[in-house]
């Protein structure tokens, strides 16, 4: 009896493989990329380990380029400050954003016009870093005077609201609010697309049910709509989480020399360590690039157990 | 080309050819196949086609197929890297002053000291000008070889605009600074409409060595780097009195208006439009071909612009190190590289002609008594310009059968009588390590010194002094070591 269970059991398993097996065929392609490009690149992370350049073999130096990071480069806890203050101010504007524009475009009633706003706000989304950032450069452009000014300055002076044109993208001051806001209106309409799957998923009953209750708009949108969002909400924010320390092309369009160490964030640092500094010196930027990744890592495991203790549920 | 210089031109290759044929065949073993990773080389061109008649005629006279590999230019030393990583090394490259040290640092470039000083190139004194050579030595040893002049940046001004105003070409720093407020407040370009300043820039320190290239009316002696002054002793420029003079003069001008206020966000593309828009009337840029193309450019939008280069003012123009091409340490023959296609390519006669101008028929044509250029294979808008080194960059006995632009002529002239050599910075593991942090330190310091006003350039050096000074003190330690 006991020997004839596992035998069945791999039997059953077979059987089930063959059933599938144009599934798992299907699925073959997919598995060979993410391996190939995703797994198999992470055999680089020894390098974090190594004094390495391209020039001669990588020499094994320990803890070394911890150590360095940690205890002697002031510039990367600079980064790393910038990167979740950044990050996280960011997360938390992209959400709140994300869930008013969804609620907003839902109660749109015609479906041509929730469709066209959909498509409106979604478009950002597809221009490139590079092209947004000159965009704004043009429209927040001080100008050496007002005939050189851009959109921006050119309406304050004309009304009096400033006394002479601000750098917005030059000023430490002024770069982050800005910063902040460029990402949300290239990003807020993308985020809505889970949101708006979410709500459309909501049945109507819940909404009647309410409605007989005596609930207005307001009173539907925080019993119903909202409670109804937040298992969405929790899964969006934690992949959201996981992706908070990958800044990068948004801030490297925008830095410029007078805000560079206001603006540096992790991935800029690596870029600038690894690449613009042409030392052809691998070793520590592998390990910067590999301190970001645990701690984004630790973050998502932080915000999954919150979760699961808090909501009981979790995405891992 | 007159006769006497055409028998001149002759003889030297046959003396050349001679000479190297016979020390090739006593003591180097000739490759079949030199594999050539270019960046610059033959301009913007990518396609096999353009180099195809290059390699072929080589091919012809020295029975060696070049294979050239020219990734894109804005990821060339990635690819380079990723060359050596892989252990696909190749043969010869060409690799700017920033790289160049690390390479030779790194072990990754042959050493050509013993090779040049022997060599049957230098015996026939072809190379009029060993300044540019000798430019790439690092602790006296060769690694690369000049590709062409290092060449360097002149300042541009718009000369209808001065002369609208009634004003001369500056002669010193006060008129100089006359000249910006002319250009910014009394309405240079006559259209009735504040909308013009007096210069402008792709930053307010250049992205690589020399830093200071650009500006400099208003660097003049002072050097944002650490460098070597004349007795021996390594300093970092950023902390002498010089460099707080500097950033006043910058100051001045910013805060006045004069200069582009978006110059810490302009690169190179940005600040040349701005000069073609007519929105500024000076700009510092390169010398030579580039003042054809900036006066082109310029005369598109004004017809009546007149765009002249002026000599320095306040300081010296900086010719920057040349260009290297270097052997790698990969290398089977690199003996025979260098003698069969450097000593060639260098030779001042048709071997030069070939790696210069192309190959007659195709990149140029004889018409009557003169040389033209012929139409660039990928782009026919345009004429061919250079295979390796610019014609107008050339550092020997060579003489060019086409004859060159009198503009371009006569802004080279003024940068040649008005520069100095900038040196290669040096490589070492702990320069390498502790420049990487100064840097962008540097550059913040400078940014604010200049364009905050609440920021005196007194307290922008000390925020960097107190920044800097742990990796300040490796660099100097190390370099003051001797």
């Amino acid at each position: 009896m006991t020997t004839a269970q596992p035998a069945k059991r791999t039997v059953y398993r077979a059987a089930k493989l063959w059933k599938f097996r144009y599934h798992y065929l299907m699925f073959l392609p997919v598995f060979a990329a993410t391996f190939l490009f995703f797994y198999l690149p992470m055999g680089g992370i020894r390098f974090a380990f190594f004094r390495y350049t391209p020039f001669q073999p990588p020499s094994w130096v320990g803890w070394a380029n911890f150590e360095k990071l940690l205890f002697q480069r002031p510039a990367f806890w600079t980064a790393f400050n910038n990167t979740l203050v950044l990050s996280l101010t960011n997360l938390a504007l992209s959400m709140i954003c994300s869930v008013v524009l969804s609620l907003l475009i839902n109660e749109i009633k015609s479906r041509f016009l929730k469709r066209a706003m959909q498509t409106i706000v979604y478009l950002p989304h597809f221009l490139s870093w590079v092209v947004v950032a000159s965009v704004f450069y043009i429209i927040l452009s001080p100008g050496n005077n007002p005939a050189t000014s851009g959109l921006v300055n050119a309406f304050l002076m004309r009304f009096g609201l400033v006394g002479k044109p601000i750098f917005f993208l030059a000023d430490s001051k002024w770069w982050t609010p800005v910063y902040l806001f460029i990402n949300r209106w290239k990003e807020t309409g993308w985020g809505t697309v889970i949101f708006l799957a979410t709500l459309t998923s909501i049945s109507p009953d819940l909404y009647e049910a309410a409605q007989i209750d005596g609930a207005g708009r307001w009173r539907q949108c925080l019993n119903v709509t909202i409670p109804a969002m937040m298992n969405t909400f929790v899964v969006v924010l934690i992949l959201n989480l996981s992706k908070v320390m990958n800044l990068f092309e948004s801030v490297l369009v925008l830095q410029n020399d007078r805000v560079l160490r206001a603006t540096e964030v992790l991935q800029t640092y690596v870029y600038h360590q690894g690449i613009v500094a042409q030392s052809a010196e691998y070793g520590y930027p592998t390990a910067v690039g590999l301190f970001r990744s645990v701690v984004a890592c630790a973050l998502v495991v932080i915000c999954n157990t919150v979760s699961k203790k808090v909501n009981g549920r979790g995405i891992i | 080309m007159s006769l006497t210089r055409r028998i001149l031109a002759a003889a030297i290759a046959v003396v050349m050819l001679c000479s190297l044929g016979a020390a090739a065949s006593a003591e180097t073993a000739k490759p079949e196949t030199i594999t050539f990773f270019i960046d610059t080389v033959f301009g913007s061109m990518m396609l096999d086609s353009t180099f195809q008649p290059v390699v072929d005629a080589f091919k012809e006279a020295t029975g060696i197929t070049i294979k050239f590999i020219k990734p894109d230019h804005s990821v060339y030393y990635d690819q380079l890297n990723l060359a050596f990583a892989s252990g696909d090394i190749p043969d010869l490259m060409e690799i700017g002053s920033t790289n160049y040290p690390t390479y030779a640092a790194n072990g990754a470039l042959w050493d050509m000291t013993e090779t040049w000083e022997n060599s049957a190139l230098r015996a026939s004194g072809v190379v009029t000008d060993e300044n540019y050579v000798n430019a790439l030595k690092i602790d006296g040893k060769l690694y690369g070889f000049p590709l062409a002049m290092g060449n360097g940046t002149i300042t541009y001004v718009r000369q209808d605009w001065l002369d609208k105003l009634g004003l001369a070409v500056p002669s010193d720093y006060d008129g100089f600074v006359e000249m910006l407020r002319a250009f910014t407040e009394d309405d240079p370009d006559g259209n009735g409409i504040a909308d013009t300043f007096g210069i402008t820039a792709p930053g307010l320190i250049n992205g690589e060595t020399p830093y200071d290239i650009y500006l400099r009316e208003f660097y003049q002696d002072a050097k944002p780097d650490v460098y070597q002054k004349e007795d021996g002793l390594w300093v970092d420029g950023m902390q002498e009195p010089q460099m707080i003079e500097a950033l006043y003069r910058l100051r001045d001008v910013y805060q006045k208006g004069y200069m582009d206020v978006e110059v810490i966000t302009n690169n190179t593309s940005a600040a040349r439009e701005k000069f073609y828009a007519g929105q500024t009337g000076t700009f510092n840029y390169w010398a030579g071909n580039w003042n054809v193309t900036i006066e082109n450019n310029t005369t598109k939008n004004f017809p009546d612009a007149v765009v002249k280069p002026i000599p320095p003012v306040g300081g010296i123009y900086i010719e920057r190190p040349p260009l290297a091409l270097a052997i790698s340490n990969a290398c089977e023959h690199p003996q025979a590289v260098f003698e069969y296609l450097l000593s060639y390519a260098y030779d001042g006669a048709e071997g030069q002609t070939l790696f210069t101008r192309g190959v007659e028929g195709i990149n140029y044509v004889k018409e009557g008594d003169a040389y033209k250029q012929l139409p660039d294979p990928e782009n026919t808008e345009k004429l061919f310009e250079k295979v390796i080194a610019s014609p107008d960059l050339v550092y020997t006995s060579w003489i060019d059968p086409i004859k060159l632009d009198d503009r371009l002529l006569s802004s080279k002239a003024m940068f040649m009588e008005n520069r100095r050599f900038d040196p290669v910075p040096p490589a070492s593991q702990v320069w390498i390590e502790n420049i990487s942090e100064v840097i962008p330190i540097r550059k913040e310091a400078i940014a604010l010194a200049v364009t905050d006003e609440n920021v005196t350039p007194e307290q922008a050096i000390a925020d960097y002094v107190s920044q800097t000074q742990p990796f300040i003190d490796a660099i100097l330690a190390e370099r003051n070591a001797d």
